[in-house]
């Protein structure tokens, strides 16, 4: 087990008082797993992800990264934005190193591991662009190779393809199991997408709104890549969908409106 | 690289080339207009104090070519007196301004302690301190100072407002790929701060030449663009005068379109734009 959460509880302060994000949650997530976590937007999905990352921390509860208890930020887990986080400032390749800067390896050596995952993220011959002079397709990919290059146990993504359009989604989604397959990396991604998760993941976890609960939990055994016009995905997206929308309904119109 | 490419790059070329001439059409018109409006009211007035363009026109080309028989020098010996006195006030502010701003905006207590002496010196006008730097610090490092004050307090405020706003995506971003506070200064918060610095050098510089020749005008030994001034209204040579105006507004404009032009190409060049 490479990633185990139990009964994690956060809590933030509010002027009346305090809105609990998430409250009861337990998961264990296996080495090489794909797991996705579908919820519908506004409940503690990117909160729960935070705390895997150590850029938040629980308000009780336990995280255990390899059995040891996650307490800060680290290079172990690498994670991807949707808003891609990259620095404007620095090329394509000074992206992918900045890790292995702080890291403090020489720089033959951060060459070496930055050309590697410069191809296998498919950004040949972009090396010295500047993200501004990059597609958010291609931005996105500078983002996953710069989270694999500190070679983390564990590729956080949140809501990592939010931001494109539909063809170059589905096209990074494709590159993305392409990439998980090729590094053998566990992933924990964030999705509101349900044909995302069902596209994507060996395991879905269905979120309640807050307090985010888990809801139901989905395995797809189904081989990859899926075909999305299969009676087998339609039928999966349907009963997720399904769930989906019960949240979304029996949310109080108070709460809703926030 | 293709064919299609290259006639895309040449249709960019075309139209910004066109937009550019439209451009110095309007400002051409503008200030030929500008020019005829100043020779009208000046023939229709006819008084001393106020001299047609061709006058003032004269006395600029000869300032530059004679030496003043007031001032034993020619515009290029106060141009450089000015300018000397400029760059080591605006050297002296950078230097002062930058590690001000990055301290404040990256430490709460540096903040609280710091802020309640520079809100009170702020609202301060530079030439306020004139009389007083003029007697405490000469006729040298009087005006100095007084571009140091007039430049810092932009600058800094620059400075600190880039790095509160440093995208704290980046600050997450950092965090996860195992920066620790160090690094994530030197590595995020000085780079992101740069445009910041460049915008507050920009409004520096504009202000600081402000400072300078006011801080001249009331007194200079050793000549600069504003003691001319002075000179010049002394002796009553008035389209002197406006040939020190003139050199006034083209130096100043050189200075910020100068930095202007920095400031966009080390952004491009850094990846902002």
């Amino acid at each position: 087990m490479i990633l185990s959460i139990k009964d994690l509880h956060k809590t933030f302060p509010k002027e009346d008082g305090e809105m609990v994000a998430i409250d009861e949650f337990n998961l264990d997530v296996e080495e090489g797993e794909f797991v996705c976590i579908l919820g519908p937007s506004g409940c503690g999905k990117t909160t729960l992800l935070r705390m895997i990352a150590g850029l938040e921390s629980p308000t009780s509860g336990e995280l255990l990264l390899n059995g040891t208890q996650i307490s800060k930020p680290g290079s172990d887990r690498g994670m991807v934005f949707q808003e891609f986080a990259l620095f404007p400032w620095r090329s394509v390749r000074k992206n992918i190193e900045f890790g292995l800067e702080i890291k403090k390896i020489a720089p033959d050596e951060r060459r070496v591991i930055s050309q590697k995952f410069i191809d296998l993220v498919g950004l040949n011959g972009f090396e010295n662009y500047h993200p501004n002079q990059l597609s958010g397709g291609m931005k996105q990919r500078v983002g996953i190779a710069r989270a694999l290059a500190n070679n983390p146990m564990i590729l956080l993504m949140d809501e990592p393809f939010g931001a494109l359009d539909a063809q170059t989604r589905n096209l990074m989604q494709k590159e993305l199991l392409r990439i998980w397959k090729e590094t053998g990396k566990t992933v924990i991604f964030i999705t509101h997408s349900v044909d995302e998760a069902v596209y994507l993941a060996d395991r879905i976890i269905v979120l309640t709104t807050r307090p985010s609960r888990i809801k139901e939990v989905f395995e797809i055994r189904s081989e990859r890549p899926r075909d999305r016009a299969s009676v087998e995905f339609a039928n999966l997206r349907k009963e997720i969908l399904l769930k989906l929308e019960q949240e979304v309904v029996s949310t109080p119109k108070a709460v809703n409106g926030a | 690289m293709t064919k299609a490419s290259d006639s895309i790059n040449k249709l960019v070329k075309k139209s910004f080339g066109k937009k550019n001439i439209k451009t110095l059409a309007f400002i051409i018109i503008s200030l030929v207009g500008f020019v005829l409006i100043w020779w009208i009211a000046a023939t229709l007035y006819n008084i001393d104090y106020f001299p047609t363009p061709d006058k003032v026109y004269t006395a600029f080309i000869n300032s530059f070519t004679h030496n003043d028989p007031t001032l034993g020098n020619t515009m290029w010996g106060n141009i450089f007196a000015s300018l000397k006195r400029f760059a080591t006030g605006f050297l002296l502010a950078f230097v002062a301004a930058v590690p001000v701003g990055l301290l404040m905006g990256s430490s709460k207590i540096l903040d609280g302690l710091l802020k309640p002496i520079i809100e009170l010196f702020r609202p301060i006008p530079p030439i306020a301190w004139v009389p007083i730097f003029l007697i405490a610090l000469g006729f040298f490092w009087g005006p100095v100072f007084i571009i140091f004050i007039g430049v810092f307090f932009p600058l800094m405020s620059a400075v600190y407002f880039g790095v509160k706003s440093v995208d704290p995506v980046l600050l997450d971003a950092a965090r996860t790929q195992g920066a620790g506070r160090f690094s994530i200064f030197s590595k995020v918060v000085l780079p992101s701060t740069v445009p910041h610095i460049m915008t507050g050098i920009r409004i520096g510089l504009g202000i600081g030449w402000m400072c300078i020749v006011a801080a001249e005008m009331i007194g200079a030994i050793g000549g600069g663009v504003g003691y001319y001034l002075t000179v010049q209204q002394l002796v009553g040579n008035y389209p002197a005068l406006y040939a020190g105006i003139v050199v006034i507004a083209l130096l100043g404009l050189a200075t910020t379109s100068l930095s202007g032009y920095i400031e966009k190409w080390l952004a491009a060049r850094m990846g902002f734009r």
